[in-house]
């Protein structure tokens, strides 16, 4: 067996998978401060990259400047869907906010490519496309940029949960009416991590949309981000690390290996077993938080 | 010259520190929860408000501290007036930062926070980080317990812990008024004692006006000032705790009366005398 090509599969699996938690990071955000599982994040990294490829490649104003745009557009948008949709439906039961989100995916999915037209739109960030060779194993310079970022993105959001502002935010997740009872605004808590899921998603969209370029595809990655929180547990920041990692190794190392002998297609298997058995043998997940029980 | 009617009248005039008139609450838009309470506390004091189960008492809490929209009540008449401004103006954390909070019913701390991110969660975004450690070391004076127990989940902590760390929770607001929704509840008479002097410990050395919801009437009359009673959501009767303590039909309702007398005529006794008509 040819050991570098398991580690390159290896490499650039991790990598992936970073990525991945790079959307997943924004369905945790969410999570963690209101407890609504936003099926709309794919969605939102699609935007967020249609956004930056706006400035950049439409106007055609330096990339930096793009995400800035974008970061703070992003953030709004999250804000406002809080404001004008999330809000209105505290107090309703769990499923209607699941399937509000999923409405509100497919109608982002079908309005961006609507309005701007539905050819892949490249996005180029002037990352070198030659791979970085080490040995006899290839890297993907793009993978080893967006992991980097992913892994960078979810320290952020470790500390983020340590700060004072974080804090409520966790606390908000834990009981809405309690944290009322002490001066915390669970309104503008959520607003703050729409909004941060909202920034989560442009890290997403731009470097994903420079590896697939920018169109409605974005937002099918939502099925990997989904495995990797549901592995992960669903408000565990740890988790997305973990789990994307495992999400994107085996996705990676498994089709390598079996892609040939059936003709494809294994990723999408792989991803849809480790849900499935997840749900079945660990409902909460690596990470995630079981109710408290004192004996 | 100066009488004794012209003194008094030129004294200023205080607003009290929180005070209730004729307030009313409906829920589901039908039921009405109370009906016209009106009761007012003065700047440093602790008072009791007593009643059996549904008498009214957590809706009155949850009236002036705004928590009633969770659960569809509204106050439909009446005025709550915290340090003279009107409350029912405010959201619920807008009436926090004006000074009062609530300790609601069955402690309801962060369960999946430790007891010190519980205390930073409650502490004002925009306070300074000094101040933070000072209102830390205070709470931490008043409950050691918590100190001791600051990185585990407090949803492991014992029930007395809990209650302490819902009570050192709401202290990080700096209050002016704390309003305690049944703290006795299923702790052991020993640790209701503990717990409850440490709140009259609180009320006399930081000047925190009290408000105590109670069942535990027999335990919460030796703390406090004066109480009122709550029945059917209506004020029945208010007075000096000492005198409450000694009045025969606060004992035979609320404190278990004195001598027991058959059951019959117990029974005969209740029918022929309520509160109300």
């Amino acid at each position: 067996m040819d050991i570098a090509f398991l580690i390159e599969l290896t490499i650039n699996g991790a990598l992936t998978g970073l990525m991945y938690g790079l959307v997943a990071l924004g369905i945790v955000l969410i999570y963690k401060s209101s407890g609504v599982p936003n099926l709309a994040q794919g969605a939102m990294v699609m935007i967020a990259a249609y956004l930056v490829w706006m400035v950049a490649g439409w106007l055609g104003a330096p990339v930096v400047v793009a995400l800035l745009v974008a970061v703070l557009g992003m953030f709004l948008f999250g804000m406002l869907t809080e404001r004008v949709l999330l809000r209105r439906m505290v107090g309703q039961p769990i499923i209607m906010v699941v399937m509000l989100t999923l409405g509100l995916e497919s109608l982002l999915r079908g309005l961006g490519p609507g309005l701007l037209g539905a050819a892949p739109k490249s996005l180029d960030l002037g990352i070198d496309m030659m791979p970085i060779i080490v040995g006899d194993v290839f890297i993907n310079r793009e993978y080893l940029i967006g992991g980097a970022i992913g892994a960078l993105m979810i320290g952020l959001a470790l500390f983020f949960f340590r700060t004072r502002l974080g804090t409520k935010l966790l606390a908000v997740s834990d009981d809405h009416v309690s944290s009322w009872s002490v001066g915390i605004s669970v309104e503008r808590a959520v607003a703050v991590s729409w909004g941060l899921a909202g920034v989560a998603a442009v890290a997403a969209g731009v470097m994903w949309g420079s590896v697939q370029g920018v169109d409605w595809s974005l937002t099918t990655l939502l099925f990997p981000a989904v495995a990797v929180v549901i592995l992960g547990g669903l408000d565990s920041i740890h988790g997305v690390l973990v789990a994307g990692l495992v999400v994107g190794i085996l996705g990676s190392v498994v089709p390598g290996y079996v892609d040939p002998l059936v003709g494809g297609g294994t990723r999408d298997v792989v991803t849809s077993l480790i849900i499935l058995l997840t749900i079945l043998f660990r409902p909460h997940g690596i990470f995630g938080r079981e109710e408290i029980e004192r004996v | 010259m100066e009488t004794a009617a012209n003194r008094v009248a030129s004294l200023p005039v205080t607003p009290p520190l929180l005070e209730l008139s004729n307030v009313e609450v409906v829920y589901d838009r039908v039921f009405l929860a109370i009906k016209g309470v009106s009761l007012r506390i003065g700047k440093g004091q602790m008072i009791a408000l007593l009643g059996g189960n549904g008498a009214g008492k957590s809706t009155t809490l949850k009236a002036v501290s705004g928590l009633l929209a969770p659960e569809r009540g509204l106050v439909t008449r009446g005025e709550i007036r915290f340090q003279g401004a009107d409350m029912l103006a405010l959201a619920p954390p807008a009436r926090v930062a004006s000074g009062l909070v609530h300790v609601l019913e069955g402690r309801r701390i962060f369960e999946h926070l430790t007891p010190e991110a519980n205390l930073l969660a409650a502490y004002p975004l925009r306070g300074s980080r000094k101040r933070y450690q000072e209102l830390r070391e205070r709470v931490l004076t008043y409950f050691p317990r918590l100190g001791e127990r600051a990185r585990t989940k407090a949803g492991y902590l014992s029930g007395g812990e809990q209650q302490m760390l819902a009570i050192g929770r709401a202290l990080m607001t700096e209050p002016e008024l704390i309003m305690l929704d049944e703290p006795s509840l299923g702790l052991s008479p020993l640790l209701v004692q503990e717990i409850f002097a440490i709140i009259g410990e609180i009320n006399r050395e930081q000047g925190v006006g009290v408000l105590l919801v109670e069942q535990n009437a027999a335990a919460a009359l030796e703390v406090v000032d004066h109480a009122y009673l709550l029945e059917n959501g209506q004020v029945v009767m208010t007075g000096e705790a000492a005198v409450l303590r000694e009045n025969p039909d606060v004992q035979e309702f609320y404190l278990g009366g004195a001598e027991r007398v058959d059951y019959l005529n117990v029974k005969h006794y209740r029918r022929r005398k309520r509160w109300l008509a």
